[in-house]
């Protein structure tokens, strides 16, 4: 039998190295996270370009140029591709601008981002006007609405949940729960910014599917504890760390078979489908990790605090 | 639960549901129904038209061969559609095959002929499962606000004011004072016309809300509405829907409630004026003379029933405005009623002449609610007025009284109720002929508001999956993959148990599935997250129940004691675990929208299937398992576990 417990502090400790490293790698390193069309809008043009220039053209095009986009071919026949270029660019696009008209261009100067773009494929592709099928600044679809949903529905979600759990269990419980939720959420948005994983649909989801089955996780482990509380021959961390060591075998099968699922997307070749993949299995390890190793021993940390202060 | 007939349950559960399933992989059937005014085109371009039909059903519409199409797509078909067979038929290739060639499909008319299951069961609805638009494609429509005619229609509304401003700036019986005050206010008026960018985008932020309402009132789960600010205008994505004029009707539906007072009549008792009278006329002389087919009503209602589109409606209107002479003051508009039957469809069946000026709008009401009249046995819609509109209706109705004062709904007067006395108050009601339907559309048309400006379309365009139909394939295999993996994987780690917990896990999908195609469901990327995790709970649930039994056994119980008290132990751990779960699958979708509610729909169906299948399901075979099959071994793990006490 493994004593948990007893390490709590190392893996509390681990957690909070992680954390430090992914934040600071994402702001220090990267200076944020990964900007997304779907999160923070953008620019998108479609244009109808000459029959020699190819995807692959268009490509070196924007790489050389040190822009991001994102091609889609919207007309075989006609040649026209729709280009999304993320906000995080916007600057770059000004200023190469800038360059092409020079300096003192007051045109180039009063230009907004969607006639920089517009004027440097015109110049460089030697494009009419008239193939310039659309062009506009798009707004953020998922970015706006998660955002200003997002916290009170996360927020909503632990309060019912802290109620229910403190209903069928114990406060404690409920804050370890929770705690452990948090705990999860913040590391795995700390792993989307380590890896510029762009934010999408999918990494939405991803970190939706990630919520429900920590929580799901948490709450088998405190099952158990609840149930051996009953015999109370033992020390509380006593029955914490025997109930962990019960429920082990469980928890290392279900995440094996979630992992196995989640895992086949990766081996099967679904590569628009990585990212969604990638945090997922970071996230499932994560929630096995953290109902094991960090919810149960911050019950026990609260219990061992509670206790302490009855008795001053 | 010791009862074999029980058994029966699950079975009847799996039936319905594979029956349920049935139309997703069935073969079917599909009119595409084509324009009759093909006939009329010129022979060279039809010619062009089905060759070039004929040849994009070839490269582009079914390059593989899997459907069949009858006649042969270079010909007109004799009946008034072409039949295409096949499985898998999806919206987004109806709407696809309908967008491309308009000339010759009426996409409106197009059917999905119901297969035998959707005949009899459900009346001829579909139930395929829909997909969203990042699997399959969609349609996306750019909607431009058009603004001249939201500040013509506001301009409307301040004929009667601006007329007695104008009068009043000019008295010169009026003291100075007096006469700047009508001036001042004149111009107030008149900037109310001047659409600032920030108007505009609070206008457009209203429409979008009220855009989302009617979507998501459509059944559609994902639609995603996004304002475009430098182009004034609304981007619309549609998954997976097959019939986008109708949708696109919905969405750009400026319907508003108003009142407008009638035409006065002259002296004459009978009359009901002079434009209405001279129209009735007419009609009248038609009728005496026995052609009634050829009375502008029947003209009318002939457009409405071959759904000829508001435009065509417009244009008879006006050419018949034309036709009598009826003066810029007032304008023509229909009376729709059920004529004497209740069961009867609303019809146009009057033209009425209303003054051009709105007495009253949409937006001086509020708190609308349909109730049933117990007398009539008809609907009607009760709504408070706000304290202006309660002003304007008292001042209305008390100068008007012996006037009719018509509510139109939309384009429809649905009633012109003689004003009788003046009400007060603040509270009013609106009596048609309603059903429950129309009630509820018109009680939500006025607590909802109204599309605060009318849009056009600007582009409407068909789109291709984000993810390409190879990577959906891709993607699909991935997660078959995975769930054969981890049938697998029960299987080598919990043999005859493993067993059960597969069956459990196979029979959880498809009546997960079942019930999603039941609701109408559009199935999104997100929506396979929610199924995965729903499969990984599923495992869950078995795994806890598992690793119990084993534990009982351990302690050297007897097997069918170490199952019943398996099951037991682990039944509040699944409660608990899975209710916590739910709750925030409930949150996210009351308060989540676009992606979070697709996610959190299959997750929270996903949970309560699961629970039945590991909580009832497994137990069941399980019980027959080991009390009726004698099964006296269970091995869980690689240690074979036996009962001591056999």
């Amino acid at each position: 039998m493994f004593d948990f417990i007893k390490y709590k502090y190392v893996s509390i400790s681990f957690s909070l190295i992680l954390i430090a490293i992914g934040f600071g790698v994402t702001f220090g390193k990267y200076g944020g996270f990964a900007t997304s069309l779907d999160f923070d809008g953008g620019l998108r043009a479609v244009v109808e370009f000459p029959k020699n220039v190819e995807r692959k053209n268009l490509e070196e095009y924007f790489s050389s140029k040190n822009l991001e986009a994102v091609l889609v071919l919207m007309d075989k026949d006609k040649n026209d591709y729709q280009i999304d270029i993320g906000l995080g660019s916007v600057d770059q696009i000004k200023e190469l601008y800038l360059q092409k008209k020079g300096k003192d261009s007051i045109e180039a100067k009063q230009a907004s981002a969607i006639d920089a773009l517009i004027g440097l494929l015109q110049e460089d592709f030697k494009l009419e006007k008239k193939k310039i099928l659309s062009a506009n600044q798009v707004g953020s679809v998922v970015g706006a609405e998660l955002t200003s949903t997002g916290i009170s529905l996360l927020s909503l979600t632990l309060f019912f949940i802290m109620i229910y759990l403190s209903f069928r269990f114990q406060f404690k419980f409920a804050l370890g729960a929770i705690l452990a939720l948090i705990h999860d959420l913040v590391i795995t948005i700390a792993f989307i910014g380590f890896f510029q994983i762009k934010p999408s649909v999918p990494i939405i989801a991803a970190l939706l599917t990630l919520l429900g089955y920590s929580i799901n996780d948490t709450i088998v482990v405190f099952d158990r504890i609840r149930e051996n509380a009953g015999n109370l021959r033992d020390a509380f961390s006593q029955i914490i760390n025997i109930s962990i060591n019960q429920t082990l075998a469980r928890t290392f099968n279900t995440s094996v078979a979630t992992l196995i699922s989640v895992v086949a997307i990766i081996i099967g070749g679904a590569v628009e489908l990585y990212d969604f993949a990638y945090v997922l299995t970071f996230g499932i390890i994560l929630g096995t990790f953290s109902s094991v190793f960090i919810a149960a021993p911050l019950v026990d940390i609260y219990d061992t605090l509670s206790k302490r202060w009855k008795r001053s | 639960m010791k009862s074999v007939q029980w058994i029966f349950v699950p079975i009847l559960v799996v039936a319905s549901s594979l029956t349920l399933l049935y139309p997703n992989f069935a073969e079917r059937e599909l009119e595409l129904a084509v324009r009759k005014e093909f006939n009329q085109l010129p022979e060279e371009t039809r010619k062009d038209l089905l060759s070039n039909f004929a040849e994009r059903w070839k490269t582009d519409y079914n390059p593989k061969g899997d459907w069949q199409i009858e006649p042969d797509p270079s010909v007109f078909p004799e009946q008034d559609y072409y039949l295409v067979k096949g499985r898998f038929i999806t919206s987004a290739k109806i709407n696809q095959l309908s967008q491309e060639n308009q000339e010759l499909i009426l996409e409106p008319k197009n059917k999905l002929r119901p297969t035998l299951v959707e005949e009899y069961i459900f009346g001829g609805r579909p139930l395929a499962i829909r997909l969203g638009l990042d699997l399959q494609g969609g349609m996306r429509v750019v909607l431009k606000g058009d603004f001249d005619d939201y500040t013509s229609k506001l301009k409307d509304s301040y004929t009667k004011e601006i007329e007695e401003l104008t009068k009043k700036k000019a008295d010169v019986a009026l003291s100075e004072k007096e006469r700047k005050e009508a001036q001042d206010k004149l111009k107030e008026i008149e900037s109310y016309f001047e659409l600032t960018p920030g108007r505009k985008l609070a206008e457009l932020e209203k429409a979008k809300l009220i855009i989302d309402n009617r979507l998501t009132n459509q059944n559609l789960t994902e639609p995603q509405v996004r304002i475009q600010k430098d182009q004034d205008s609304i981007e619309v994505s549609l998954p997976g829907v097959s019939n986008s004029s109708q949708i696109l009707d919905i969405i750009r539906n400026t319907e508003t409630v108003e009142y407008r007072l009638r035409e006065p009549s002259d002296s004459n008792a009978n009359s009901r004026g002079i434009y209405h009278d001279a129209i009735e006329l007419e009609e009248m002389k038609l009728m005496n003379q026995g052609k009634r087919e050829e009375t502008e009503i029947v003209r009318f209602q002939n457009i409405v029933k071959q759904k000829l589109g508001k435009d065509e409606q417009d244009k008879f209107l006006e050419a018949m405005e034309k036709k009598y002479n009826i003066p810029e003051k007032y304008k023509l508009y229909v009376k729709w009623s059920r004529a004497n039957n209740p069961k009867a469809s609303l019809l146009p069946r009057e033209f009425v002449v209303l003054e051009r000026a709105i007495s009253l709008d949409g937006k001086d009401m509020r708190n609308a609610r349909e109730s049933y009249d117990q007398n009539r046995l008809t609907y009607y819609v009760s709504f408070s007025l706000t304290s202006q509109g309660a002003e304007k209706f008292f001042d209305i109705t008390s100068k008007n009284v012996g006037r009719q004062l018509a509510i139109v709904w939309g384009d429809k007067v649905i009633s012109d109720p003689v004003i009788r006395s003046p009400i007060a108050g603040g509270n009013a009601q609106i009596d048609g002929e309603f059903g429950q339907k129309e009630a509820t559309d018109l009680a939500n048309v006025i607590s909802e508001g109204a599309l605060p400006i009318p849009l056009n379309v600007l582009e409407m365009r068909f789109i291709g999956p984000t993810l390409g139909i190879e990577s959906i394939e891709v993607g699909l295999k991935a997660v078959l993959l995975g769930f054969a993996l981890v049938i697998v994987f029960m299987l080598v780690i919990y043999r005859l148990s493993g067993l059960v917990a597969d069956i459990a896990l196979l029979v959880n999908v498809i009546v997960l599935m079942a019930l999603l195609s039941l609701m109408g469901f559009t199935l999104t990327l997100p929506g396979f997250a929610g199924i995965i995790l729903t499969v990984g709970m599923a495992v869950d649930a078995n795994v806890i129940i598992y690793e119990r039994i084993k534990e009982e056994l351990a302690a050297g119980k007897h097997v069918s004691a170490a199952v019943a008290q398996g099951f037991e132990n682990a039944f509040w751990t699944i409660m608990d675990s899975n209710v916590t779960t739910l709750i925030s699958g409930i949150l996210m979708i009351k308060l989540g929208n676009g992606p979070i509610k697709g996610f959190a729909i299959t997750l929270c169906w996903g949970i309560i299937t699961s629970l039945f299948t590991s909580l009832f399901l497994s137990r069941m075979i399980m019980d027959l398992l080991v009390n009726k099959f004698g099964v006296r071994k269970l091995r869980i793990g690689f240690k074979k576990l036996e009962s001591k006490n056999v």
